[in-house]
């Protein structure tokens, strides 16, 4: 049985009529185990881009890779492959098998690799029927209770609208998660990355297309070794009190505030996917009428839950004081990750300006950028940051746009913006 | 803190004694007993040990946490709101912490000897405490203030005023080695009992305070003690707790001079109010804990001769009114709403304090003479 802890960093300090609670919370879970795939509860789903740009490279790496995944997946594991186009169809099981998706075996591995060595590119790119046929394939084996799949593009959603492809990852939030991957320079960051936030999942960009098996490799061990196949964090907040927000900070930022479902009158569940042995810190920040100097009040219970039962709890609390000593402290782990958190925006800020050719607002912002790795010391940002500005002064956050960014270090830049370093304790 | 649990008994993390499942406070150092945790799930809250005066389905009836509270176990409702208490001390509704028995109790030993300690309100946790003992016409009433600048000084503040009062109840008629004689027999017995007493206050104060502490960490608390045996009073004291004698006819007299820096300045002959107001005034000059010098306490007798009120009382009350006749005439007021009750009057004082501000924990024990 894993073993979930909760840990709550906060200055519980309020001034007199202060109102406003922001904690982190580290949720840590030990001895999650492997996916349980002998059960067969455990389902995969690859979905390689066959439009016609992938032709060359592109497909010979991503059928090499998709084969590394293959091997990859444990025997039990449901799982089945997708050719996505302007169409998805179903290469493995073969089209004309009598079952959607099948349980590793050594046969079904090889028959596996083997229709994968006969993809073939041609056709246009609708990501939003990959994911609905994947839908479709996970939702004939209910059993299997931790879904995950793989995407994987070279370009642009071009043969639909963007309202298609949001409507569809609406409509399958919830149901599996993803993590999506784009090879070269041409398709679009934001696409790839309203399909793995919706699905709980990673955006990486994968320069060149020999790198595409170790990816996979390393996407499908991860998710292989997650135990946990659903774990939500719950937030309580009491009568009349309000959850401003509830984000997730490290490994990467992510708001999850629109994620929220009911479980009671005061407490919100948000999904946060499946875990294996691994930490995550989350940032909340609740707002609860004040109280006279002196007094304490509980302002938000963190909870992470599995299978409906909680198992771990952190409690965020409010005092109220007229020492100013204890009020002004800003806890060093908020205050860090506030700090990440702008960075990511002031990132993507920053890149969106530069592409619409606002180069004022690009400057700056990306200067805000520069300041703020260099004062959380993300060094991993800087270095990304360096290939697309001059940095002048990293205190000052003065910059110079590059004039001649290569496309693939402004997308790098961009997929890891929301990477946050772990706070220093 | 996590409570052991030694062969299916519960033992207290701070002492080992043994503690019953409906157990507040453990009975012989007065420690806050943790809530028992879940079944069989691997609930792990690693947060600073819960509200900070934290729980556990404590019964509110007036006895002292000293005592066992023997009825408890249903889950208390929220006093702000009605809701239920969840296991981590806080209102599953509002979020208000649960209040805790520490925050507010009374004892009443006998009809004519009753007390009252509670929290103020701008303290987060009560660091007063209180013990009574009475039989017949012998009463012991010890009142000891924990020293807010030291951790654990709430732990070390109640486990002293048992100790104490226990020594002095084994000398009272009910007690295994009862004080007989003529009364200067009787109020050297008494004197010397409550330098014992103080000793073993010490000691238990001594006995709670985590190993290894740097000087400013160790617990402390303040020590005052008044033993009426019959008509004889003998008070003791370490630090700034006082004992009154305020008799219905007569002048009032604080019998208790301050171990404090405001004690030093009146001795030397600075008025009352100058001397209340200097800046080390409220720092005391001598108390209990493994830091002090010497833990006899200073005592002082009279014979009464007439009906009145025995006042033992912390800062928290003589703060909003020091002269001893302001005293008398606040405490007369105050018993005559109340018919004379020892333990109502001494609540009706509290709220009082509270309401000219609570700056402090207050702690009011009276025993009515004649």
């Amino acid at each position: 049985m894993a073993v979930i802890t909760a840990e709550v960093f906060q200055n519980e300090f309020l001034p007199q009529d202060g109102t406003d609670v922001h904690a982190i919370v580290t949720l840590t879970s030990e001895g999650a185990g492997a996916a349980d795939t002998a059960s067969g509860g455990v389902a995969e789903i690859i979905m390689v881009d066959t439009s016609g740009s992938m032709t060359g490279r592109n497909l010979d790496a991503a059928r090499y890779a998709a084969q590394v995944a293959v091997d990859q997946i444990p025997d039990g594991t449901w799982f089945a492959i997708i050719a996505g186009s302007h169409v998805a169809q179903r290469v493995f099981p073969y089209p004309n098998a009598s079952v959607a998706v099948v349980q590793m075996e050594p046969g079904a591995r090889a028959e596996a690799k083997r229709a994968i060595s006969r993809l073939a590119a041609s056709g246009g790119t609708a990501m939003s029927t990959w994911l609905a046929l994947a839908d479709q394939l996970f939702a004939t084996v209910p059993q299997a209770r931790q879904r995950h799949a793989i995407l994987l593009t070279d370009g642009k959603n071009e043969s639909e609208p963007r309202q298609t492809l949001s409507a569809v990852v609406r409509q399958v939030t919830g149901k599996f998660q993803c993590d999506a991957r784009g090879v070269g320079a041409s398709w679009q960051v934001d696409e790839l990355r309203e399909i793995s936030t919706a699905l709980l999942g990673t955006v990486g960009l994968i320069a060149s297309p020999d790198d595409i098996a170790d990816d996979f490799r390393d996407l499908v061990q991860r998710s292989m070794a997650r135990g946990i196949a659903d774990l939500e964090l719950r937030v309580w907040a009491p009568q009349g009190a309000q959850v401003l927000f509830v984000r997730q900070v490290s490994p990467t930022v992510e708001d999850l505030t629109a994620r929220r479902t009911e479980v009671n009158a005061l407490t919100g569940a948000y999904p946060t996917g499946s875990w294996g042995d691994e930490s995550r810190d989350y940032h909340v920040a609740v707002r609860v009428a004040s109280k006279p100097v002196g007094s304490e009040q509980l302002a938000a219970r963190v909870q992470a839950a599995v299978g409906g039962t909680v198992l771990a709890s952190g409690l965020v609390k409010a005092r109220w004081s007229d020492d100013d000593a204890l009020t002004a402290r800003i806890s060093p782990e908020v205050a860090h990750y506030t700090g990440q958190a702008e960075l990511a925006s002031a990132i993507q800020e920053g890149l969106a300006a530069k592409a619409a050719g606002d180069e004022a607002t690009a400057t700056v912002k990306l200067g805000r950028a520069v300041q703020l790795a260099q004062e959380t010391g993300n060094d991993e940002a800087t270095s990304r940051l360096r290939r697309v500005v001059e940095i002048d002064d990293a205190d000052q956050g003065t910059v110079r746009l590059r004039r001649n960014a290569d496309k693939l270090d402004e997308m790098a830049l961009d997929t890891a913006s929301t990477k946050t370093t772990r706070v220093r304790r | 803190m996590v409570n052991r649990t030694v062969g299916g008994l519960r033992s207290c993390a701070s002492c080992g004694g043994a503690l019953h499942d409906d157990d507040a406070f453990c009975e012989g150092c007065g420690t806050r007993v943790a809530a028992p945790t879940a079944g069989d799930v691997a609930v792990d809250e690693r947060t600073a040990d819960g509200p900070t005066a934290a729980p556990s389905g404590a019964d509110l009836a007036p006895s002292g946490p000293g005592a066992s509270v023997g009825t408890g176990g249903a889950a208390t409702a929220c006093r702000t709101c009605g809701g239920t208490i969840a296991a981590d001390g806080y209102c599953e509704q509002c979020g208000e912490p649960a209040v805790s028995a520490r925050d507010h109790w009374s004892e009443q030993p006998a009809r004519w000897v009753g007390g009252v300690c509670d929290r103020g309100l701008r303290h987060a946790r009560n660091e007063d405490a209180l013990a009574l003992a009475a039989a017949g016409s012998f009463a012991a009433l010890v009142v000891c203030d924990g020293v807010s600048t030291a951790p654990h000084s709430d732990v070390a503040s109640l486990a002293a005023a048992v100790a104490a009062r226990d020594v002095l109840a084994a000398a009272g008629p009910d007690g295994p080695e009862p004080v007989v004689g003529s009364d200067p027999a009787r109020t050297a017995a008494w004197s010397a009992l409550l330098g014992r007493a103080s000793h073993a206050g010490n000691e238990a104060v001594v006995a709670t305070a985590p190993p290894g502490l740097g000087p400013d960490d160790a617990p402390s608390c303040t020590f005052v003690a008044a033993v009426l045996d019959g008509p004889l009073l003998v008070a003791g004291w370490l630090g700034d707790s006082r004992v009154y004698w305020l008799p219905d006819d007569g002048p009032a007299e604080q019998l208790t001079a301050d171990d404090s820096g405001a004690g030093e300045l009146l001795s030397r002959g600075v008025p009352r109010e100058a001397a209340e107001a200097a800046p080390q005034a409220h720092a005391i000059t001598r108390w209990l804990g493994p830091d002090a010098d010497d833990v006899t306490a200073r005592t002082t007798a009279t014979v009464l001769d007439g009906p009145g009120w025995v006042l033992v009382c912390s800062d928290g009350l003589w703060n909003y009114c020091s002269p001893a006749a302001e005293l008398a005439t606040l405490v007369r007021e105050h018993a005559t709403t109340c018919q004379h009750d020892p333990l109502r009057t001494a609540d009706a004082l509290v709220a009082w304090a509270n309401a000219q501000g609570g700056r402090d924990n207050v702690t009011v024990a009276l025993a009515r003479f004649g």
